[in-house]
């Protein structure tokens, strides 16, 4: 009944191995889910542009509150501060550094706003010429009201540039400081950069 | 009979136990994160290095080589405090002259955002916050006047500071002089 001391050491093998499979897969799974869903179930998408409206709130629930955490700790509430991110180009497909990118978009309505291009690894590009993002600040607009700058490993000539040496993933975030109150009440309305692929890419 | 019936049974229970273990490692993980990441910010190697319990610091502005904190932004300048409300209250205290953002925020131990004041709200009068613990400060040291009393969700927590610094270069003085004027100390040396 009890079996042989050989049978019963395999049945404890085999069941620390089933426990210790079922504990990667519930670490596993928290940790893809937290990677992964920041921008999977979004709060609300424009364009290419996706926010998490819980982010920094005292309100979030555990996973929105997890997966800031991991993607973007120390976010400010909406109130103060709205995060969107972009990881992908206006028809879909996904950012690439080795690529160039034509941004163009009007101001946000927000008392100042910045868009940063990081690497996957959610830390910034080690930019020659040290522009790391374009910011309301230093845009500068067309007659139409209109601001454009580029993304890339090559300079586009006459254009704000941010560099995005090597071949890796990339994203850009768009931040709004003190937003206006309707676009934090409605952030469906933001008129999203749009983000356009240049020439051939690799 | 029986003895298939047993052993449809203990596999039974081998299988909920293994889903049970599964899930709750996977709710465990996600509830523990933000809690790890705020203790490694705090406590971590590079807080340690700077010195900034109950302290404030200044780490120098953000570029390609800072690494501690994920997305930073290339357009702020941060300075920053872990506060410790063990033995009592804390005090942060700050008067920056900007004509720009800034702001001063505060993070529980969970990662939360619960509080934020910005230059806007300061209306140019300095930030003067008492902070306490939501059971109470330890001790009976009284609110400084004029001081806004701020009720932490936990015992320890994050403060940043934000000053928006479009040109760091061209108003490295200004920027400076106005950041270091956050303080960050507890209620006995404040």
């Amino acid at each position: 009944m009890t079996g042989s001391a050989p049978s019963r050491l395999r049945r404890i093998l085999i069941g620390g191995a089933l426990y210790l499979g079922a504990l990667a897969v519930g670490i596993g799974s928290a940790l893809w889910v937290l990677k992964k869903a920041a921008w999977l179930n979004p709060s609300v998408q424009v364009g290419a542009w996706r926010s998490n409206l819980q982010a920094g709130s005292v309100d979030a629930d555990m996973y929105t509150r997890a997966t800031v955490a991991v993607n973007a700790v120390l976010a400010l509430g909406r109130s103060e501060t709205m995060y969107f991110v972009a990881t992908q180009d206006d028809a879909g497909h996904v950012l690439r550094s080795q690529c160039n990118y034509r941004i163009t978009g009007v101001p946000p309505k927000a008392r100042w706003w910045s868009i940063t291009a990081y690497a996957d690894d959610m830390f910034l590009f080690d930019a020659p010429n040290a522009h790391y993002s374009l910011n309301g600040d230093i845009a500068k607009l067309n007659s139409e009201g209109v601001f454009s700058f580029t993304t890339g490993p090559q300079e586009q000539s006459g254009i704000y540039w941010l560099p995005t040496p090597g071949k890796r993933g990339m994203l850009l975030t768009l931040r709004l400081y003190n937003p206006d109150a309707a676009l934090q009440a409605a952030p469906q309305s933001l008129m999203p950069p749009k983000i356009q692929p240049v020439g051939d890419c690799a | 009979m029986s003895h298939w019936t047993n052993t449809r049974r203990l596999w039974f229970y081998r299988i909920a136990t293994l889903l049970t273990t599964a899930v709750l490692a996977h709710v465990l993980t996600v509830w523990v994160v933000p809690r790890l990441i705020m203790q490694v910010l705090m406590n971590g190697p590079i807080a340690q290095k700077m010195n900034m319990r109950n302290q404030a610091a200044f780490p120098p502005p953000v570029n390609a080589q800072s690494r501690t904190v994920v997305m930073p932004s290339p357009d702020l300048l941060y300075s920053v405090c872990v506060f410790d409300l063990t033995d009592g209250p804390v005090r942060v205290r700050a008067a920056p002259k900007l004509p720009g953002y800034w702001s001063i925020a505060l993070y529980s131990a969970n990662s939360d955002n619960f509080f934020v004041r910005n230059d806007r709200q300061a209306q140019g009068a300095p930030i003067d916050l008492w902070l306490v613990p939501a059971g109470g400060a330890k001790g009976t040291t009284p609110v400084p006047q004029g001081a806004q009393v701020v009720v932490s969700p936990s015992g320890t927590g994050f403060l940043l500071m934000r000053v928006l610094a479009s040109d760091y270069q061209a108003d490295q003085v200004l920027l400076e002089s106005s950041r270091r004027t956050l303080r960050c100390e507890p209620a006995k040396a404040a």
